[in-house]
């Protein structure tokens, strides 16, 4: 590692809507950066902007104002090294567990063998072998999601984004995911190298994350950001824990 | 003791595998993780406070787990077992053998498995939820079907297709 150049560098970035020339703004001059190894979370209250500038850092939006760099280079939607796990699951539903999976690889690897292999390397990551056939409609949100997470991983990025991956589980469907992505990051032979998550829940952030960026509501800005330095595996009923989550708390409110 | 908890006990009877037809494997799991959180014992009020579950949504919840053996529920104390410790520390792959253990064991999915391999043919599921009505009584028979392609999926002992209905048992890795 040392100090090389971070994997992503968001510089300055800012974002506003415009309507009938007055000006929204959404984010305000965010900036920060990414090296391999971290685990990062964005937390603010909704409204806030933390999903816009997730879409902003995965290319799908556009700053008004900054940049953000990937590996150095100014970040492209179609940038294979970056993964994206939505709060929706955004599955087809008319394709199984495994067709969701391949799909994603489809640019990646021309032979289907290959496709079939790695989907089922990542599908059993998660967990999932067993319903490599079964439909999105046959499964609980959390094997949803769980599609949702080894359709980002098979793609092997460097950099995987979630945005609110486990807000439309119930608490404790969300609980077990949340200690299997942890799993899966402990893991060196998994992708990614990070991961970038934003979320509302700033006590899932301190369970997750080695750093938490805390955002102001709208214009979302950087009020703090925070080194976790909590040992693992954590426990929310731990006083200390809950002095971290008393703390980005007191910034927010 | 509080009267959500004493509720939660008496309410979900553990008789079937058809307590498992309501619930994932992510929420016995959790549930399992929530109670060790807090030193291995919880007041079932409690957890459904923290998990903000109703007892409609906990019940099935905690007569599965009570049914796989991971957690005792008495006076609305809900206690975590050595096998829930168990899979606490395993991985995820570990996890599925340790269910799959379990499940294997139960008569009802027994019966099912044992149909299928005397079969040798795949199994159609009219044929499997008949076979259970004669069991558990036609007014179960679906659950329990659905429950057994759940968790038979999930600890790699069944395969079912959902297109043609037929399901056959898989050679689950050791």
């Amino acid at each position: 590692m040392g100090d090389a150049q971070p994997l992503l560098q968001v510089k300055d970035v800012s974002k506003s809507y415009f309507d009938n020339g007055k000006e929204f703004k959404i984010l305000d001059r965010i900036r920060f950066e990414l090296a391999e190894h971290d685990f990062v979370c964005v937390v603010g209250p909704s409204g806030c902007g933390k999903s816009t500038l997730l879409r902003i850092i995965v290319g799908l939006d556009t700053p008004t104002s900054g940049e953000v760099l990937f590996e150095g280079h100014p970040i492209r939607a179609d940038n294979p090294q970056v993964a994206m796990v939505f709060q929706s699951f955004a599955l087809f539903p008319w394709l199984t567990v495994a067709q969701n999976v391949e799909l994603g690889l489809e640019a990646l690897h021309e032979d289907p063998a290959k496709r079939r292999a790695v989907a089922k390397k990542f599908i059993d990551a998660v967990g999932l072998t067993g319903f490599e056939n079964a439909y999105p409609r046959e499964l609980s949100g959390g094997m949803k999601q769980r599609v949702g997470i080894a359709r980002a991983l098979a793609i092997e990025p460097l950099l995987l984004c979630m945005d609110e991956p486990f807000s439309s589980l119930d608490a404790l469907t969300a609980q077990n995911l949340r200690d299997e992505i942890l799993q899966l990051w402990s893991n060196p032979d998994l992708p990614p190298e990070a991961v970038l998550m934003v979320t509302h829940s700033i006590e899932e952030a301190v369970y997750l994350a080695d750093r938490v960026i805390v955002l102001s509501s709208r214009p979302g800005r950087m009020v703090a950001e925070l080194e976790i330095d909590l040992p693992r595996p954590r426990n929310r009923k731990d006083p200390e824990f809950y002095g971290w989550v008393d703390e980005i708390y007191s910034l927010i409110v | 003791m509080s009267n959500i908890g004493d509720g939660v006990g008496r309410e979900t009877p553990v008789t079937d595998f058809r307590s498992m037809s309501k619930v994932s494997v992510g929420q016995i799991l959790g549930l399992v993780e929530a109670v060790d959180e807090v030193g291995g014992v919880a007041d079932a009020a409690t957890i459904a406070r923290e998990v903000d579950m109703d007892i409609d949504r906990l019940g099935p919840i905690l007569g599965a787990a009570e049914f796989l053996g991971l957690v005792t529920v008495e006076d609305g104390d809900i206690r975590i077992t050595d096998l829930s410790r168990k899979l606490l520390m395993a991985s995820v792959r570990e996890r599925k053998k340790i269910i799959r253990e379990i499940i294997d064991d139960l008569p009802t999915f027994r019966l099912v498995m044992d149909m299928a391999r005397n079969a040798g043919t795949p199994l159609g599921r009219q044929e499997v939820v008949q076979a259970l009505a004669d069991r558990v009584g036609s007014h179960q028979a679906e659950d329990v079907f659905k429950a057994l392609v759940y968790w038979g999926r999930y600890a790699e002992l069944v395969r079912y297709d959902s297109e043609s209905e037929q399901l056959t048992v898989r050679v689950a890795p050791t």
